[in-house]
């Protein structure tokens, strides 16, 4: 039996050992509290706020641009995307093929998202897919409490209503790269890569907002702290006549070309078509290798802009130059006539004009009219290469037009001292003069800069600055000093190329509501020895490639013009038959457009007058 | 005298002090989302109390006859457990009893106790046969709650009946020797242990090598708590238990909550509140009148303490995660009742040793 009084002292110090284990182990918690609340706090409070505020950005709306009808080229439609944040996901696989269910998507796009997600960051949105109707994610919103980590955005997507009619004007949008997040753009924006979209991106970009927001341990929002709005980008409004650029589109076909229509007074572009066009909205939701190399590859070249990029020959439209020159500087020939067999004698060579069996008596007006070689041949000749290429520069061919729209291109005006200058070891020989007297030399030109030369015959030789948006200031380069009675010379030959029925244009054009003055050209792609007597008589057919360019240039109303017009086809066959009624159909288009304007001003006259007040 | 008048005034005060900081911490856990599980919190607050002054009636007489037969009662449930007991989170706990879901380890911890109070009241302990006897009555419920596995309830158990030998008087080289053997001990356990446990272990002594697994329950609570800083965030202004970023934070990990909102303030306050009961349980274990009464106070006092520091120390960090309540404030109504129950006996012990004659029979193992 246990005597109770032996071991009470014992029991006695125990206790206080045991106290003591229990007081030490208390002060280890309270030590260990201190620790985190008086000497960590900062840090973890810190942690607490970064686990709870999310910093997400508001991307702004960007701005869209209308024609001068206020239709729009490039606009924004609403839609949704699906995005993920890879590291909120419970069970990968389950969510991809819930999604996968939900969205269709066939094995190949899944394996394309998969790659998507291994290779972003774990704890930022990766977009998944883009550009949703509300009825393909609905089913989705509904079963988002299943679906962790993923995220439903409402959002705009860009959406180009004419897409292949305006693929060079208004470009593209692609979404950022590596070296646009150094120009602090964010990872879901886009950025304009061509035409208008780059060139005015500081404009319809706006400026991004952003918005703090305080999340829960799933990373669902749960409230707003702080937001800055978004700026919306400026929308613009251009001078392009949409309705009149689809006439010119209809009219060319599937054929390659260019088409550009300018207000002869203020420099504005009404058309700026490049054919053929490409599809922009491909490049919204991010292109496919293949469709981009496919137009790379394409012997088209349909990425090119015809209207600005690319420089032709510009064929007998210079011939008008040539007679500009020829006027100023009084040569005998301008006033006088010559003699036309069909060929020029030089040398040992015999330069071909295109009717073989000649023109017979040739002056200035009949030579345009009937856009005779020989004369011009000798016309230049007479005035040397020198101030052929002088008379050209005059006009505006040989520099950038300064059209908003970048890249441009600016041709090329021969010269002799150039040649040289190139490493050219050959010298310039008389043949090439009078060549490029009638546009067939290394001269090249680009629809723009025959627009703004067209216009500025129409005008009274102001040289305009090609713009772009409607409310733009017109602004004149210069103002050629030309004589009136050289000028109407000219547009009196101009306009018998459409009325005279011998004129090179008459049968396309002599029937168009307002009366035309143009002039045609046609470019030889691949020299015809045109010496060679034989080959005339095996004519072989020609291949699409070979054949030649075609040009028209003119402008209308003759008696009171609006409109300057360049039509270029390339490898079209025959400027008159196969450019000018291009320009017919543009005519026609503006004619019945002033009609319609007329009939409804009549009509609102009509309307005042009989209302009752 | 009566014997509501004849309780411990301090232990009362303590308690309800604890009562009221538990049921607003509780309110605070859950106030955003299932606002019921704090309403079924204050019903079982009911319920303990009623408990609490039922138990307070039963004479100490009675319990000492009643410890033998749960201990056995107890062994036997802990034995059906691996053949008919329910599985759940991968490890057979509970037994289905009909009525009432029972953890019989829960069982277990209370009856050892009383059955380890009631042995040494009337053994010398620095004898070896009852030296023995009792690490045996220890060692087979610890092995059988080891293998369910319930790591946490077994090491509560084992130092529980640690420091009641150490209290009873064993003899200090004994003690030294199981410090001793205690690595091959924890070499053996490590061995035998499941991935999940080891992965808790491993996530605590370095939770960033996993900061979304098992690691992430130990950072979310060391933000929170830490965040809360000396006067913490306010009542109910948490962001770490408003926005969910806390795991378990109505049960396991309330602390975290409380020391979010109120702040080292509130930490010193539960401290100071854990640290006057326990005392107080100690003062009433010196003041009995008999070895089985002090020793009854002495294991429950020593559960307690066990639950508050592996509690605590794991929400901070300290420790790894094992799953054992905040006492009196963490959501849970079968260990607040039991808890409640244990505190009406250390209540009993105060009420008789306030009786002036005492009850005993002399040579009685009560005695």
């Amino acid at each position: 039996m246990l005597n109770q009084l032996d071991i009470r002292p014992r029991f006695e110090g125990r206790m206080v050992t045991f106290q003591i284990i229990l007081a030490i182990l208390l002060l280890l918690l309270f030590a260990r509290l201190v620790n985190l609340q008086l000497y960590e706090h900062e840090g973890l409070l810190l942690q607490a706020n970064k686990n709870r505020i999310n910093v997400v950005p508001l991307l702004p709306t960007r701005g869209i641009v209308t024609d001068r009808n206020g239709i729009g080229l490039a606009v924004n439609h609403i839609s949704y995307k699906v995005q993920m944040i890879p590291e909120r996901v419970e069970d990968m696989e389950r969510v991809l093929q819930d999604l996968q269910h939900l969205l269709q998507w066939n094995d190949q796009q899944l394996g394309n998202i998969r790659k998507r997600i291994s290779h972003a960051r774990n704890d930022r949105p990766v977009l998944l897919v883009d550009k949703l109707g509300w009825k393909h994610v609905a089913p989705i919103t509904a079963r988002l409490h299943h679906l962790s980590g993923i995220d439903v955005v409402a959002g705009t997507h860009r959406d180009y209503p004419y897409a292949e009619l305006t693929s060079h004007l208004i470009g593209y949008l692609s979404l950022a790269e590596p070296k646009d997040l150094k120009r602090h753009y964010l990872r879901t924006e886009n950025v304009g890569r061509s035409g208008l979209e780059k060139v005015y991106e500081p404009l319809l970009h706006g400026k991004p907002g952003s918005q703090q927001e305080e999340t829960d341990a799933t990373g669902r929002r749960v409230s707003v702290l702080k937001q800055v709005p978004p700026t919306t980008g400026t929308d613009i409004q251009l001078s392009i006549d949409i309705e009149l650029q689809q006439v010119a589109s209809k009219a060319l076909g599937n054929r390659t070309g260019a088409v550009v229509v300018m207000d002869v007074h203020n420099g504005k572009l009404l058309t700026l078509l490049s054919k053929p066009g490409f599809n922009t909205n491909r490049f919204i939701t991010g292109l496919e290798h293949e469709q981009w190399q496919s137009w790379i590859k394409d012997i088209r070249k349909p990425l090119i802009n015809r209207t600005t990029q690319a420089a032709y020959p510009p064929a007998s439209t210079l011939k008008i130059v040539t007679a500009l020159a020829g006027l100023r500087h009084g040569m005998p020939l301008a006033t006088g006539s010559t003699q036309c067999p069909g060929y020029l004698e030089l040398a040992d060579r015999k330069l071909r004009c295109w009717k073989r069996k000649g023109h017979k008596h040739v002056t200035l007006q009949k030579s345009l009219v009937r856009s005779c070689d020989v004369y011009f041949y000798e016309l230049g000749d007479q005035l040397g290469m020198q101030r052929l290429t002088e008379e050209a520069a005059r006009w505006g061919f040989g520099e950038q037009t300064g059209i908003a729209l970048t890249p441009e291109t600016r041709g090329a005006l021969p010269s002799p001292e150039q040649q040289l200058r190139n490493g050219g070891t050959r010298a310039w020989y008389r043949g090439e003069t009078m060549i490029t007297a009638i546009g067939q030399g290394s001269s090249t030109v680009t629809p723009i800069q025959m627009a703004r030369f067209t216009a500025a015959i129409a005008n009274g030789g102001k040289i305009l600055v090609p713009q772009l948006l409607e409310n733009s200031e017109p602004i004149v380069l210069r103002t050629i000093d030309v004589k009136k009675a050289h000028l109407i010379k000219i547009r009196n030959a101009m306009r018998d190329v459409i009325a005279d029925p011998k004129g090179t244009a008459h049968w396309s054009l002599n029937w168009t509501p307002w009366p035309i003055a143009g002039k045609t050209g046609t470019a030889q792609v691949i020299a015809m020895a045109q010496d060679d007597e034989n080959n005339q008589q095996n004519k072989t057919p020609i291949l699409d490639r070979h054949k030649d360019h075609a040009w028209f240039m003119g402008y209308a109303p003759f008696d009171n013009p609006k409109v300057a017009f360049a039509v270029f086809v390339e490898h079209g066959g025959h400027g008159g038959s196969d450019a000018a009624p291009v320009a017919a159909a543009i005519v026609r288009q503006l004619a019945k457009q002033e009609a319609q304007q007329k009939a409804l001003q009549v009509a609102r006259q009509k309307n005042i007058e009989t209302s009752p007040l | 005298m009566n014997t509501l008048s004849k309780m411990d005034k301090v232990l009362l005060a303590g308690l309800a002090s604890l009562a009221v900081l538990g049921i607003f911490t509780l309110y605070a856990a859950v106030h955003h989302g299932d606002i019921t599980i704090w309403q079924k919190q204050n019903l079982f607050w009911l319920l303990g109390m009623m408990s609490f002054m039922t138990v307070c009636f039963i004479p100490l007489r009675s319990i000492g006859l009643m410890t033998w037969p749960l201990y056995l009662i107890a062994l036997l449930f802990l034995m059906m457990v691996p053949f008919i007991g329910d599985i759940q989170m991968g490890a057979r706990r509970w037994l289905d009893l009909g009525i009432i879901y029972l953890q019989p380890s829960e069982l277990m911890k209370w009856t050892l106790v009383f059955l380890l109070a009631h042995w040494f009241a009337s053994r010398e302990p620095a004898s070896l046969i009852s030296f023995s006897a009792a690490l045996i009555a220890t060692l087979l419920p610890a092995a059988l709650i080891v293998i369910q596995p319930d790591l946490g309830t077994a090491l509560v158990l084992l130092l529980a009946a640690c420091a009641m030998l150490l209290v009873s008087g064993i003899r200090w080289r004994w003690i030294f020797a199981a410090i001793a053997t205690s690595p091959v001990c924890l070499y053996l356990l490590w061995n035998n242990m499941h991935t999940y446990q080891k992965t808790r272990v491993l996530s605590f002594l370095d939770p960033q090598s996993d900061p979304l697994g098992a690691g992430y329950h130990v950072i979310q609570a060391g933000i929170a708590i830490g965040s809360g800083g000396i006067f913490g965030k306010g009542f109910l202004e948490g962001t770490q238990a408003r926005l969910h970023f806390l795991p378990e934070q109505h049960t396991d990990f309330i602390f975290a909550v409380l020391a979010e909102e109120g702040g080292l303030i509130a930490v010193l306050l539960l401290l100071a509140l854990y640290g006057t009961l326990i005392s107080r349980i100690l003062i009433i274990a010196s003041r009995a009148h008999n070895r089985f009464g002090s020793l009854l106070c002495v294991g429950i006092a020593s559960i307690f303490m066990l639950y508050i520091f592996v509690n605590i120390g794991m929400v901070s960090g300290m420790l790894p995660v094992v799953g054992v309540p905040l006492p009196f404030i963490s959501y849970g109504g079968s260990s607040l009742v039991t808890m409640l129950a244990a505190l009406g006996i250390v209540m009993r012990v105060a009420i008789e040793s306030k009786d002036k004659i005492p009850w005993q029979r002399p040579g009685s193992p009560l005695s």
